[in-house]
């Protein structure tokens, strides 16, 4: 079988296609490259640009899992959510500023934060996506400069921590179940960490129910995008069955 | 490639919507209820108070064995129940934020579980509905935080933290359904059905994800 030409026989685990001369299912053979996976999910198009290409470079998972084309569309919710994070943060920054130095620190991260958005937001707009490293290595920065100013603001008492609420659903839908579950231990950590180091016992059921709705949030997206994932990919089974069903009983070829 | 029909209908793909979203909601709400149990037995300094409190959360925890129940036999309930369940979220977290004993209003902590239950919201439902229930999410925290006293209308410190924490509301929200629509759109493309309303595909990523960018 010819993979290039006959990818929407192939079934969506990639493992079978449909003989037509034999009429049953077959084992794909996998070429020896690595590329045995059919480009999914894509709907009524034979060939997908360079750019869609490239963006399922990053990660190897296919149609049921969450992988580097969902972290592109993911990439979008991240994008707005951390403008929403810079916005409501310059915003507030200027509103009764505590001192000088905690205002010169917020100001600081937030502009940082704001170039770093800005270039992944022009990348979107130009219809490239991010190499995925970069994405990664922003989520982590919104952690970072989410937990500096949290510290700044004197760990457990400062406002500020409800932005990793906004961190956290963009990451939830954006990454990998795997990658989910290390970025949300990893706010989990640093930020338990840091209320169970400045919070009088008294509040510490206060600082249980924020990190348990840190982690319910993460669960809720990660969920909902491994859903639509599956969703997908039953779509495309019976939309591609469809399709042979037409070619099969149409006298001439359609596509050539 | 004439005569391909459409795989399912606009009802069908809401009725998929509630269906499929119904287990977001349903863990958000067991992450609302394990959180408040947790609390309540924590917190509980006299019989009194645990016996008045936990009632609520047990007939929570009732009422969502009923709806994953329904949901693991195939069977979940409409989208009008699915959102009567998701305003009673709503209420019960309201009553938590303003009758909890020791603090009420801004100065209570367990204003984060409107966090999931918005967001979960969110992903389940259109945008129409989801704007609706944010918006009487973040009415009824504020309303909270104003009927116990708690924010002074002086621009000061407590606007700032209220303001913020609406903002973070509406952020659940609108994240949230922003990716719903977004998988909409990409679900409606993978089975072949190119919907004239997908307007988030006019963006240049998606346009070009799909093949149709230059």
């Amino acid at each position: 079988m010819t993979m290039d030409t006959k990818q929407h026989l192939v079934s969506p685990d990639g493992k079978w296609y449909w003989d037509g001369v034999a009429q049953t299912w077959a084992p794909v053979v996998v070429p020896s490259h690595g590329s045995h996976a059919p480009v999914r999910d894509q709907g009524n198009r034979p060939h997908s640009p360079p750019s869609a290409k490239t963006a399922t470079k990053g990660l190897s998972s296919f149609v049921g899992n969450v992988r580097s084309e969902d972290l592109v569309f993911g990439q979008t919710v991240l994008v707005w959510g951390r403008w929403i994070l810079i916005g409501t943060g310059l915003v507030l920054s200027f509103w009764t500023p505590r001192d000088l130095l905690t205002l010169q620190v917020q100001l600081a991260a937030i502009v940082a934060l704001a170039f770093g958005n800005f270039y992944l937001h022009v990348q979107l707009l130009r219809g490239q996506a991010a190499v995925d490293k970069v994405v990664y290595a922003a989520s982590l920065a919104d952690i970072c400069v989410v937990t500096a100013l949290v510290l700044v603001q004197g760990g457990y008492g400062s406002p500020v921590f409800i932005f990793y609420f906004a961190a956290v659903v963009g990451i939830s839908v954006a990454f990998p179940t795997v990658l989910t579950a290390g970025y949300t231990l990893l706010v989990i950590g640093i930020y338990g960490v840091v209320c169970l180091a400045t919070a009088a016992s008294g509040d510490y059921p206060a600082v249980f129910t924020r990190l348990l709705m840190i982690g319910a949030i993460a669960v809720c997206g990660n969920l909902f995008a491994r859903n639509e994932s599956h969703r997908r990919a039953e779509a495309i089974r019976i939309h591609q069955e469809l399709l042979d069903e037409t070619e099969q009983g149409s006298p001439t070829p359609q596509n050539a | 490639m004439a005569n391909v029909r459409e795989i399912r209908t606009a009802a069908q793909a809401d009725q998929e919507d509630v269906f499929f979203g119904q287990t977001v909601i349903l863990w958000a709400r067991w992450s609302v209820i394990v959180a408040g149990i947790v609390l309540v037995l924590w917190t509980s300094t006299t019989i009194s108070h645990l016996t008045q409190t936990v009632p609520f959360f047990l007939a929570l925890m009732a009422m969502n064995f009923f709806l994953h129940g329904r949901y693991v036999m195939g069977s979940p309930l409409n989208r009008a129940v699915v959102a009567v369940a998701s305003l009673i979220d709503l209420v019960l977290i309201t009553a938590i934020v303003v009758l909890w004993p020791g603090s009420h209003g801004l100065n209570n902590q367990f204003f984060v579980l409107y966090f999931p239950v918005v967001f979960a919201f969110a992903l389940v439902f259109t945008r129409r509905i989801e704007a609706t229930y944010t918006v009487m999410a973040m009415v009824a925290y504020a309303g909270a935080c104003f009927l116990a006293g708690t924010v002074p209308l002086d621009l000061g410190n407590e606007d700032k933290v209220l303001v913020m924490r609406l903002i973070v509301i509406a952020a659940m929200g609108f994240l949230g359904n922003y990716y719903f629509r977004i998988q909409r759109d990409r679900l409606s493309r993978a089975s072949g059905v190119v919907s004239p309303a997908a307007g988030l595909a006019r963006t240049p990523i998606q346009a070009t994800l799909h093949g149709t960018g230059s």
